[in-house]
């Protein structure tokens, strides 16, 4: 320590330890009465004058827009669908195994043989050949027998690859495929024809 | 004038040091072990008692408690005795202290792994073992209440203050927190449900961190700080209103753990704005630590004491402009359950915490040894080994926090969720795990330079148990003084009045957002659906729980598109009215799962699952190893169905 004590220094003492009076720092102070003012504001900002949106009506405000975004991207998806090709680019097609394996395969086979639902490389088409019937069942789903809907869960792009997938698994052949059922109308021509 | 001489207690003193370097080295290292976890999971040697759910909950036991615990009895133990110039009021009351204390600590490390827990973060013990703390707090707070009151000296000095609010407040969250009721030995259930019980526990688990792990430190910093310098308190006045501010202000903020969750918004808000009103009172703190360092910084840099006490100042005022920061609403939806409160927590426990028991280990066992510290090179190369480990630790866990909740949030042009499969948002992380561990580890092997040096420093020198002491004795006037000032100085010297007064100025901000809750019912509007537990469903609840579930899983999905898309419509105050105790959740390494289970087909990982549940069920169950998730095998080795378990609130079906 300095020779000539501080001025500030305080005649307290404890155990050695000296105590200095010095001002508190000016922006200290400031810093302190600033967030006091922002709590006053916070506060009558959001609760007493109720200007500001709590979490509900922000959550509201945000499905708004975000579900404007979705249904235009659907609708548009839904308007082009009829005249969509399937895809052969590969990193397409990896994309569409892989959502296969992961959402078709339990009820149809990681082959497409059938299981629950039908055989997806026969020429037994329930719901249409067309690739768009097959968009369409996989976008739509069949509630009454049993296919989910799949529009909320995958995005059109998703549904496109998934599609061009399964289009690549006709007439493949797998071993010990379901049989065609009855319903499926036996004389649909056949595409690879 | 009367002199006397007594002797100050330096064994106790060296016990609970001892048992601070051992716990430190424990508890880091049980959390290297979960952290490796998380990118290793073989490490939990396909045991039911070493998977993550059951280790995390002791890692962070035992640095809290155990390690920080330790320390701060340590610290108390040393600077109160020469403080108050007397020994501690009773020896009988120290060493039941220090074995109950460890004892406790003993027990955690033995029914963690069991599983014997109530989930609650930091009151996870269950309530035998409650009950001992509370005994062992009381027998505590006696012992410092005693010393306090036989003192030799008229006023208390500020350290004393901040060890009086720690005594008080701790044994009131402790208490209250952990009421419940007993099923069993070591099986109970919270007194409070569903948003009662997150707001006591998180009243609890906030003012944990302000009353375990800030105020007493701040107590040692005000003792050993200016000692180790030989400096003088920056700023007396400082003091007072930074303590009186901290103590006040510090036990509303308790909500900011639930922002955008069920928690009524008054609440929230009031969570907020004292959370932003915490950061003068804090930094109040950290200046009287660094400006009391004015003029010496010459010694900063050659003393390995005052080095780590710089860190541990300086990290302490960040992570306390930080936390206000993550308590803004806008920033809590990004970071709240992600490793960026991993990061905030870390900055705490390792650098303030940590580096401050350091500083003063290295400055008390020379001292009790009458010895100089065996080597200053090997306590430098502990400062720079841990600061690194430090570093290595909390940068890359603000990458992956930051990386995690904008990966939940970000949407594709076409209004999708851009990562709708969870799963990828985890791979993305591991490489950020793996330099956490790397942090990890090198705090570790700083805590074993540590203890070798403390350990060749106490064999170089002579243990000084007793040490003796003179000083007056504090004559009372014979009768009081007919009018006093009604000055700080005065209250300094009244400690009775004194810890009253600290008493209402904790009560004060639980009382007003806790009773509410209770008594105005529009705060929890009551869903007609909602019916009380199954049998079978509290079985489910009861393994969640025992697995350590909740460590992972949050079970409280917010009013974000990004979640409701993701995980289901929001989650509601009126679910949880069965949930004792309460399982939302502070982290998500995996999913949220408040709306799945239920009425889930027994193929649930082969079918595709329903509504947006998309990603979680095939990550749970069909690709475990790919997953962080714990196989959890001993489950169904037990006769028992995972499957079943992860039910949240009790969702009316269709809901």
């Amino acid at each position: 320590m300095s020779d000539a004590p501080d001025p500030l220094l305080l005649d307290h003492e404890a155990d050695g330890i000296r105590e200095l009076d010095n001002q508190l720092p000016r922006w200290w102070v400031w810093l302190f009465n600033l967030t006091i003012l922002f709590a006053l504001c916070y506060l009558g900002f959001y609760h007493v004058w109720a200007k500001g949106d709590l979490m509900l009506a922000e959550y509201q405000r945000e499905m708004e827009i975000g579900d404007a975004i979705k249904a235009k991207a659907l609708a548009q998806f839904e308007a082009d669908l009829a005249t969509l090709v399937p895809l052969e680019d590969e990193p397409a097609l990896a994309q569409g195994g892989q959502i296969f394996a992961q959402m078709c395969a339990p009820c149809h086979r990681g082959d497409g043989g059938g299981l629950v639902g039908p055989n997806l490389t026969d020429d037994y088409w329930i719901h249409g050949a067309a690739f768009k019937d097959n968009l369409r069942t996989i976008y739509h789903g069949v509630p009454d027998k049993g296919m989910v809907s799949w529009k909320n869960l995958l995005k059109p792009r998703e549904v496109l690859a998934v599609g061009s997938y399964i289009y690549t698994l006709r007439g493949t052949q797998p071993p010990k495929p379901k049989p065609p059922e009855n319903q499926a109308p036996a004389n649909v021509p056949n595409i690879y024809e | 004038m009367n002199v006397e001489t007594f002797k100050y207690d330096n064994r106790i003193v060296r016990a609970f040091a001892l048992a601070t370097a051992f716990w430190a080295l424990v508890g880091t290292s049980l959390g290297l072990v979960v952290a490796a976890q998380l990118f290793w999971p073989d490490l939990n040697l396909k045991l039911p008692f070493t998977t993550f759910g059951r280790v995390r909950p002791l890692h962070t036991n035992a640095v809290i408690f155990a390690f920080v615990g330790n320390g701060m009895f340590a610290g108390i133990y040393y600077s109160l005795q020469r403080l108050c110039k007397a020994r501690m009021f009773s020896d009988a009351l120290s060493w039941f202290n220090f074995w109950g204390w460890n004892a406790i600590i003993v027990g955690a490390a033995v029914t963690l792994p069991l599983g014997l827990t109530t989930s609650k973060e930091y009151a996870e013990l269950e309530w035998p073992i409650d009950l001992a703390i509370a005994a062992v707090w009381v027998a505590f707070t006696v012992n410092l209440m005693g010393t306090i009151l036989r003192r030799r000296e008229k006023h208390m000095y500020v350290a004393i203050w901040f060890y009086i609010a720690t005594a008080v407040t701790v044994a009131l969250l402790h208490i209250v927190n952990s009421l419940a009721v007993p099923a069993g030995w070591f099986k109970s259930y919270s007194i409070y449900a569903g948003v009662q019980d997150a707001l006591v526990q998180w009243w609890y688990g906030h003012n944990a961190v302000a009353f375990f792990l800030t105020t007493p430190y701040l107590g040692l910093m005000y003792y050993f700080l200016p000692k180790a310098s030989d400096r003088p308190v920056f700023s007396y006045r400082l003091s007072i209103i930074h303590f009186w501010g901290l103590i006040f202000i510090y036990i509303w903020a308790g909500p900011h753990h639930l922002l955008y969750t069920a928690l009524p918004d008054w609440a929230q808000s009031l969570g907020t704005v004292f959370s932003v009103m915490l950061v003068a009172p804090s930094w109040g703190g950290m200046l009287n630590g660094l400006l009391t360092l004015r003029g010496a910084w010459d010694k900063v840099r050659q003393d390995p004491t005052l080095k780590f006490m710089v860190v541990a100042v300086t990290a302490y005022g960040m992570a306390t402009l930080e936390g206000p920061t993550l308590a803004l609403k806008s920033v809590n939806a990004l970071s709240h359950y992600t490793d960026w409160t991993i990061a905030h927590v870390h900055t705490g426990a390792l650098g303030w915490n940590g580096f401050l028991t350091f500083g003063m280990l290295y400055w008390l066992l020379p001292r009790f040894y009458r010895t100089t510290l065996w080597s200053v090179k090997l306590a430098n190369w502990h400062f720079w080994v841990g600061l690194l480990g430090m570093m290595f630790y909390v940068v890359p866990m603000y990458v992956s926090g930051v990386t995690q909740g904008l990966m939940w949030r970000q949407f594709t042009n076409d209004g999708f969720l851009q990562y709708g499969n969870f799963l990828d948002t985890v791979i993305r992380l591991i490489p950020m795990y793996q330099l956490r561990a790397l942090g990890g580890a090198l705090y570790v092997v700083g805590i074993g330079l540590m203890i070798v040096n403390l350990y060749r420093t106490a064999k170089s020198g002579q243990f000084l148990p007793d040490q003796e002491a003179q000083a007056p004795a504090r004559t009372l006037p014979a009768k009081p003084a007919p009018r006093h000032p009604w000055t700080h100085r005065w209250l300094e010297g009244v400690p009775v009045t004194f810890t009253v007064l600290t008493t209402v100025a904790v009560l004060i901000g639980g009382l007003v957002e806790i009773l509410p809750l209770y008594l105005i019912k529009s705060n929890v509007p009551t869903i007609a659906q909602v019916k009380p537990y199954t049998p079978l469903e509290l079985l489910g609840r009861d393994l969640y729980i025992r697995e350590g579930c909740v460590g992972c899983h949050s079970q409280m999905v917010r009013p974000f598109r990004s979640e409701t898309e993701r995980y289901g419509e929001y989650s509601k105050v009126g679910e949880f009215v069965y949930d004792h105790p309460f399982l939302w959740g502070s982290k998500r390494s995996g999913p949220d799962l408040h709306r799945v289970g239920g009425e889930v087909p027994r193929r649930l990982a082969l079918q595709p699952p329903r509504e947006s549940s998309i990603d979680l069920a095939p990550v749970h169950h069909a690709r475990v190893p790919v997953a962080r998730l714990e196989a959890p095998g001993h489950l169904c080795a037990a006769g028992t169905d995972s499957r079943v378990a992860p039910r949240g609130g009790a969702v009316p079906r269709g809901f």
